[in-house]
């Protein structure tokens, strides 16, 4: 009995360590994968952002993975101000701002009217709530090409045809369902008895939607907000299809820069441009996305 | 007509009737409590008090107002809910004084009044925090905070205590019943906990199946429980219901009960309501006995005469400090008895039990009905 006893620890700490170092190896395969993968995503952006750094003739001579010689910013104040998409050469800024103007009010309409939407349809339940948000979950499902020629029409009624106000109204109405959705499902666990408590207190239906329903969504409206903004900046077949010219988009926009025929294709001007056009995306993820876990987390510790 | 007047409330969900004509009548200062089974209607019934559920049929009257059409709000109620629902985007004070915001109290006023009720409730240091920064007692506090702030005619509590642990359950237990006195307020009260509803109530409703079984005093729900249901649920532990035979033995109506020794049935006198008892001579009946009622005879109250003495096997002995439960064998069914922490009593062996026939009360077999 005693001797066993004794012998014990030393077998155990045998076979921790074997258990440690197959948990090292492990890891380290693991982590040898994940910077395999990353890599490889990360690829294209590294030659972006290389090639929109180098000067036309570097680009033409060099290799494509290759680190600028020299570091220039000319392709990016060529591409902001001076490029030339078909005739006109002001660069990408007017399309650039086009883009926020459609974006920033669509994803704030959208995501509002997705919560009121979400709000009605689980704290002040009508007959038939279920079949109406059934219709609004099939919006979801609408494929963009279905939409084009209605919505080309209606726009085309309300005066709204190549403007950005046209754009947004698209969006929205394109969105309402996700966002609808998003909110619903959020709501639906919302606790019904801060709503009847709201209404005791004598909060009105407006009231309680402002001051409670809202102040509590954060996590949601993140993830509505990233959904609707990468989904409205990066779309291209609305913004093709309803403005072009002057009030199209960034995502258009730069395919009419790309496809200008004029001399040489200039590689490192369209880079320079199409990471401009990637920025907000990109900026959205990294701010809005802190908060997006930091919202989940919240949640989750909370009673 | 009562301060708070439930009349003839009927309350359907689809085709489901959850509340079964309701009439109860409360005084201004009442303390009614609504003890029943999970499922009996006890929030249902409370929210149509609140308004915010529609009745079915019926009304609701309240300091001789008709409810019916009367928005939550403008009823002069304040309701503390089960989660607490405090909202948590807001600070204490903030979650207190919101109900007056609604109501267009002015800025000052609400401070004052914030302040008024933190000092009463002790929650003055917790006015800045958030919701989520509090413990299980303090939201319940704050809770009550955001009730006793609107100074309304009538507060409704649903199950307010039943998030806490059982120590602060006692505490907030008693607090509830210091607040009641101090404020002299009209409150109803829905609990699942018959303790609770025992300890705070001036009035009991008890209800099952969405029908309210009995309504009065403590007391009278506790001696004169008018069915098995009712005797059975309040108490605790609950009181021994045992098949008895209603007999004549020397000229005295006795009750007939097996014991484990077959031959040897025990015999207790009918202590009470002899004439509507005497009319089951015979029969089969079911007797309600509760456990206090019986002891070792050391402790029993001997000055009443009431008290009758006999010979039983004792199953289990469940000691708790301060006294003692002796479960043995009647009809069939274990009978819990509350004796002296130091009786003689062990189990698997004879003890000497006393009974207070004069607290016994008898049921109709078949419907449970009191008989009396
Ligand atoms: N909105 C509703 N639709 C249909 N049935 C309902 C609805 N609300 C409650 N009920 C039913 O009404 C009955 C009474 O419910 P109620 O919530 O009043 O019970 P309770 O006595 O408060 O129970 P507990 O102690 O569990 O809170 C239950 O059977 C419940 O299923
Ligand atoms: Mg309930």
């Amino acid at each position: 009995m005693s001797a066993r006893s004794q012998d014990r620890p030393s077998q155990d700490r045998l076979s921790q360590d074997n258990a440690l170092r197959s948990a090292i190896y492990w890891r380290a395969l693991i982590y040898t994968l994940l910077i395999v993968i990353a890599v490889i995503y990360l690829a294209p952006l590294f030659v972006m952002v290389v090639t929109s750094l180098k000067s036309l003739e570097e680009v033409r001579l060099g290799n494509m993975m290759a680190l600028p010689l020299e570091i220039t910013f000319e392709p990016w104040v060529k591409a902001w101000g001076t490029a030339c998409l078909g005739l006109d050469c002001n660069g990408i800024n007017g399309y650039f701002w086009n883009s926020i103007k459609m974006t920033v009010p669509a994803v704030a309409i959208g995501t509002l009217l997705g919560a009121f939407n979400g709000y009605v349809l689980t704290k002040w339940r009508f007959k038939g709530h279920n079949i109406v948000f059934g219709m609004m979950l099939f919006a979801c499902f609408i494929p963009f090409q279905i939409v084009l020629l209605p919505m080309s029409q209606v726009l085309g009624i309300l005066g709204l045809a190549n403007t950005t106000s046209g754009l947004v109204m698209v969006h929205v109405v394109y969105g309402l369902g996700f966002t609808t959705l998003f909110f619903r499902n959020f709501y639906e666990a919302f606790p019904d008895e801060l709503v009847r408590a709201a209404i005791m207190d004598g909060a009105k239906f407006f009231t309680i939607f402002w001051r409670i329903l809202l102040p509590n969504s954060g996590p949601i409206i993140v993830v509505t907000v990233i959904w609707q903004f990468t989904n409205i900046w990066n779309d291209f077949l609305f913004g093709a299809s309803f403005a072009s010219g002057e009030s199209a988009p960034i995502t258009v926009a730069l395919n009419n820069l790309v496809n200008s025929s004029t001399g040489v294709k200039e590689y490192n001007v369209h880079m320079a441009a199409a990471i401009t056009a990637a920025l907000p995306t990109l900026l959205v993820y990294v701010v809005a996305g802190r908060y997006f876990v930091r919202g989940l987390m919240a949640g989750s510790v909370k009673g | 007509m009562g301060f708070l007047n439930i009349d003839n409330v009927i309350k359907h969900y689809h085709d489901v009737e959850v509340l079964k004509r309701i009439n109860i009548e409360i005084s201004q200062g009442d303390f009614l409590v609504l003890v029943g089974p999970s499922g009996c209607g006890k929030s249902t019934l409370l929210n149509m008090i609140a308004g915010l559920d529609e009745i079915t049929d019926g009304d609701i009257w309240i300091n001789g107002k008709q409810m019916k059409g009367v928005h939550p709000s403008k009823r002069d109620i304040a309701m503390v809910f089960q989660s607490y629902a405090l909202y948590p985007n807001m600070t204490v004070a903030q979650n207190i004084s919101f109900g007056l915001e609604m109501r267009k109290v002015s800025k000052p006023e609400r401070e004052t009044a914030v302040s008024r009720v933190s000092k009463m409730l002790q929650i003055e240091p917790l006015l800045n925090r958030k919701p989520s920064q509090l413990s299980g007692g303090q939201r319940q506090r704050v809770a009550m905070g955001r009730a006793l702030v609107r100074d309304p005619q009538v507060f409704l509590f649903d199950e307010p205590l039943s998030n806490l642990d059982a120590k602060l359950r006692v505490d907030m237990r008693t607090e509830i019943k210091l607040l009641h006195q101090r404020l002299d307020a009209t409150i109803v009260y829905v609990t699942h906990d018959q303790i609770e509803a025992m300890t705070l109530a001036t009035k009991i409703a008890v209800m099952n199946g969405g029908v309210v079984q009995q309504f009065g005093t403590p007391e009278e729900i506790y001696d004169n429980p008018v069915n098995t249901f009712v005797a059975g649920f309040m108490g605790s532990p609950s009181m021994n219901l045992v098949p008895a035979k209603v007999i004549k033995v020397e000229g005295r109506l006795s009750y007939q009960i097996e014991t484990k020794n077959a031959g040897e049935p025990l015999l207790l006198p009918v202590g009470r309501d002899e004439m509507a008892i005497s009319k089951y001579l015979d029969q089969e009946i079911t007797v309600g006995l509760r456990p206090e009622t019986i002891t070792d005879p050391e402790s029993a109250n001997h000055t009443e005469g009431t008290v009758h003495e006999a010979n039983l096997l004792v199953d289990l002995t469940e000691p708790t400090g301060a006294d003692m439960y002796v479960v043995t064998l009647l009809g069939g069914q274990e009978v819990v008895g509350r004796m002296r922490n130091r009786a003689k009593a062990a189990a698997g062996e004879n003890a000497r039990f006393a009974f207070d026939v004069s607290r016994n009360v008898a049921f109709d077999k078949a419907s449970g009905e009191r008989i009396q």
